[in-house]
Formats: C-alpha cells, structure tokens, sequence
C-alpha cells in the first residue's frame, strides 16, 4: 500500500492516475493563489455561497443532459449549470447587499442557504429516476478524484493554470484593490470591473473544483492556503504563491491518498491536508503565529 | 438646413471652464437623502496650500471624495485645469484617511509608495528596478528611506502617515488632496509633511487639506475653505479665517487665534 502511494504522488501508478492527480494539484493552486485576493478583499465567503449555489445548475445540468442524451453525466454540461447558478448566487447577493439594508453576511447566509436547499430538492428528485440511482452527485458535493475521467482532468488542469495565469498578469493591480478601493478608484482604476473579475475568478476555480474538492469544501480550499501562507511572509506575492503552493499539495496529497482508498471523499482528505499545513504555519511560521508571537513578546 | 437649425432646440453653452487647478460650481452631495454638502462653490489658486476646515459632519471628506468621483454627486460641475475632473485623473493625487486601511496588508512600506506609480507602470506589469528607485525617492522626501523595506503593519502611525504621503507624492501629480493627515501623527511627522507641503507649492502644485486642528492652520496654510454643510468662507487666510465666520460654522464662540496669528507664507 505504502509503494502504492509513493507510486501515486510522484505520478507513476499510471497516465491516468498522474493526470487526475495532476489536475487536481493545478486546482489547488489555482484555489490557493486566487484565495489569497479574495482573503485580503474580504469576500471569503462569498467562495461558500458560489459554492452552494451551484448544486441547483449542477442537478439541472444533469436534468437536461439526461433529457437530451439519455445520460446526465457530461461534465462540461454540469460546469456551465454550477457557472451559471454560482453567478446568479453571487448576483443575488450583490444585489441584496446594495439595495436593502440586509449586510453581506446575512444576504449571503440567505442565498447560499435558499439556493443549496433548491439543489438538495432536486437531487433527492434525481435518485429516483432510473437512471439517477448510479448518478453519483453525492461525489460533487464532497468531491471523489477517483470517478474522474483522464478528459475531465485535463479540463480542470488546464482552467485552472489558467486562472493562475490571469491571477499573475493582474497580481498589482488586485493587490492595489484588495489593499485600497477608495485609492485605486481615485486614482482612476476600474474598481467594479476588478471586483467582478475576481469573482469570475473565483467561480471558476469553485467550478472546476466541482468533482475534486466538491461544492460544500472548497472554501476551505480557498480559505486555508492564504491563512497559512500569510503565517510565512508579509509580502503579497510571495503570500500568494506560497498560498499556490500549499493549496496544490493538499490537493495533490488528497488526491492521491482518495485515489488508492475510493470510499474516501477527496475533498474531505484535502481540506485535512490543508488544515494541517495551516496547523503547522501556525506553530511554526515567522511572520505570523506562535513562533512570531514568541519572538516579539516582551523580554 | 437653416431652418432646421433654427428649430433645434439650442441649449445656451455652459460657460467655459476654468483653468484654475480646481473649480467646484454648485457641488451638492447626499448620503441616501440626507444631503451633506449644499451648493458649493469653490476655485482653488494656482500654487496654493489650502486648508478645509470645518466641524465633525461639515462634509469635509465627502466634498475630497465628490471631487476624487467616490461620492457621487446630485449636482454640480468639477472642473481641474480646465477640464472636466473625470477626465484629469492622472493629474490628482489623493491622500486618504489613514483609517481608511488595514495596515495589517502583506506589503512593505516601499510596496505601498509604488501603488502610487502604477498608472504609469501599466496594466498587467510588474513594478520594474526604475520604479523601486523611484518610489524609495519618495520615501526619502519624506524621511522613510530606512523604512523601505518594513511590514506596513509595524509602522507607527506617523510613519503609515509618511508612506500614504509618499505614494501620492510618487504620483507626480499637479493637485493634491489630502484627508487629515496631520491626525494623530508625532511631531516628526508633522514636521515632515508640513515641509513636503511647502515644498509642493514651491514647485507650483496646489493642495487641499483637510485639518482639524484651527491653531496650526493659519500656519500652515494661507488659503481656506470653512465648511458646514455649505461654504461658510473661503479665500485668503486672513480675510476669510475670521472669529464670527468660526462661530458661524462652529456654532460656539471660539477663540479667534486663527484670524490674528496669521503669518505670510
């Protein structure tokens, strides 16, 4: 067993393995590296409600795929629903933070919660078709690597180094956002179209996490990295690269570990592996933490 | 074509801009209904410190953030050298309220003055040697070059003071407006901006201040925009920084220290 999981993690059990646990490390990179902009902008949760409002598409999408194929299992089908009831999440959201008087905790606390519950109404109704028995949507909410195809890897790998790519390309201008709206909006940068990028961003890391890290977890996905990472450096790139990195390793362990041992949720085992990265920055790291805390106390 | 010309319906032509480095006509401003700023009307000298005084709540803030267009305004027209203000970004630079952040952000004091050059910088470019040389420039104009390379967050307050000075100074800019940067500071510090001050209008730039503090101001500034909801005076230190226009914006009889202790600039 224990050749079995070295033979995993350095990607040698096989292609198909490598490239599903591959992927899975470019997502937690992606998840890292983008959670470190939306932890310091202060929209963490707003990770969990697109997260939550997604299952509604993602059964929806599985609805009209079965309805129009005779299989609901296209994973590009349930990307577009989990995109585009994750957007319709976080437009409502916005749209109860700006014009009631409700703050954005409660606006999101009441979406994430309206939207999951429709979702959970139509799963149930899925099980009962013939044909959704064997569905296996349970996988999308706690995230199941083994169920993944090598091409629905490849689609997660790849989306995801891209939104790492974006994330490189825009680092100074997100990093004048989340440290200075009014600065930047001053200064004449296009704070609302940042904001939205980000969150584009950011639902598509939530997307493409969909059967990896599944829709309940990965906001730990994208909040831990960011917490341990700024543990190590108080500089902005390097907390987010650090942030990547952390991310891609709990993915990349949880992977492999759910890989050899199928009846454990992927997502669960990563998020651990994340937890424990930020236990140990948080023993152990300089700028922030016991170890930081120690060193600065007074004499 | 005569004809229709004739029946166009004609607006008469707004009256030209002015070409002073800002000139505010009948600004009013709102926070959801409750209007903060009435009908103001302001024009700011060329080369010139100008202190906005006024009580808490007098829209002093709100009339810099209609200026910067963070507020948004239900009336009135902005102009800055000539211009419509919107279109005069990259000539303003903005000091905010130092509250306005959390200081605890990962970034060096060095990386903060540097914000200060991005709109030169660019889109999706990385702040490049030339630039560091430049904002640790700024740094040293206002005596942080030591600090460079500190965690914002282990700044004292005076310090984080200096560091939002030297970003705007990094934007080279020709207007400075500047939320209460004199608040809370040490001496050093206050020392420092008010040199950066005097400095800036030597080198012809005109700058907005609001100040809190009425004993400094005629110190350190010879123009002044007295505002309570409306403007209550504006103009030259001496003239317009009088005991019944303090009274008037106040509301209590202040010792009019300001109107005497004036000193030529």
């Amino acid at each position: 067993m224990t050749a079995q999981l070295v033979d995993l993690l350095l990607l040698r059990a096989g292609y198909n393995s490598a490239v599903v646990v591959a992927g899975a490390a470019a997502l937690g990179l992606a998840a890292g590296v983008v959670g470190s902009f939306v932890l310091l902008r202060r929209r963490v949760l707003v990770s969990d409600a697109i997260g939550h409002a997604a299952l509604p598409g993602v059964a929806l999408a599985f609805l009209a795929g079965l309805a129009l194929t005779g299989s609901g299992r296209h994973f590009g089908l349930l990307l577009l629903g989990a995109a585009a009831s994750g957007t319709l999440g976080v437009l409502l959201v916005q749209a109860i933070r700006d014009h009631t008087r409700l703050p954005e905790d409660s606006a999101i606390a009441t979406v994430l919660s309206l939207f999951f519950s429709i979702g959970v109404v139509l799963l149930s109704h899925i099980q009962t078709l013939p044909a959704g028995g064997q569905a296996g949507l349970n996988a999308l909410l706690l995230g199941s690597a083994a169920t993944m195809s090598l091409d629905e890897a490849r689609l997660v790998g790849g989306a995801a180094l891209a939104v790492v790519a974006v994330c490189a390309l825009l680092t100074k201008e997100f990093g004048l956002l989340c440290f200075d709206a009014g600065y930047a909006a001053a200064l004449g940068w296009p704070v609302r179209r940042l904001d939205l990028m980000l969150s584009l961003l950011l639902l598509a890391v939530v997307a493409i996490g969909l059967k990896t890290v599944g829709l309940i977890l990965i906001v730990a996905l994208v909040a831990l990295p960011p917490v341990a990472a700024r543990c190590w450096t108080h500089r902005l790139g390097r907390m987010a690269a650090l942030s990547g990195g952390f991310g891609a390793l709990a993915a990349w362990l949880g992977a492999a570990v759910s890989s050899l041992w199928p009846r454990l949720p992927t997502g669960g085992l990563i998020v651990l592996v994340a937890g424990g990265l930020l236990m140990l920055s948080l023993l152990c790291g300089p700028a922030r933490g016991l170890a930081a805390w120690w060193r600065s106390r007074p004499a | 074509m005569v004809a229709l010309l004739k029946f166009s319906p004609r607006r008469p032509p707004p009256p030209p801009l002015s070409r002073s480095p800002l000139a505010v006509q009948g600004l009013t401003v709102a926070y959801g209904g409750e209007p903060v700023l009435r009908e103001v009307d302001f024009v700011a000298p060329e080369a010139a410190l100008v202190a906005v005084v006024g009580p808490n709540g007098a829209g002093k803030s709100t009339f810099l953030k209609a200026v910067l267009g963070l507020q948004p305004r239900l009336a009135g027209r902005i102009s800055c050298y000539g211009h419509p203000v919107e279109r005069q970004r990259r000539l303003i630079a903005y000091v905010p309220q130092r509250s306005s952040v959390d200081w605890d952000f990962p970034a060096s004091a060095l990386d903060v003055v540097a914000m200060g050059l991005y709109r030169r910088i660019g889109w999706c470019r990385p702040v490049g040697a030339r630039h560091r040389e430049q904002a640790l420039a700024c740094l040293a104009q206002v005596g942080m070059a030591d600090f460079a390379r500190r965690q914002i967050g282990q700044l004292s307050g005076g310090q984080q003071q200096r560091v939002f000075l030297a970003r705007a100074l990094a934007q080279d800019a020709r207007l400075y407006l500047m939320d209460e940067p004199f608040a809370g500071v040490d001496a050093a510090t206050e020392r420092a901006i008010v040199e950066v001050l005097r400095s800036l209008r030597q080198r012809g730039r005109t700058v907005l201040c609001v100040h809190h503090d009425l004993h400094t101001a005629p110190d350190y500034f010879e123009h002044l925009l007295l505002l309570s909801g409306r403007v209550v005076a504006a103009g030259a230190m001496a003239e317009a920084c009088t005991a019944a226009a303090l009274e008037e914006a106040y509301g209590v009889r202040l010792p009019a220290g300001g109107a005497t202790a004036v000193r030529a600039g």
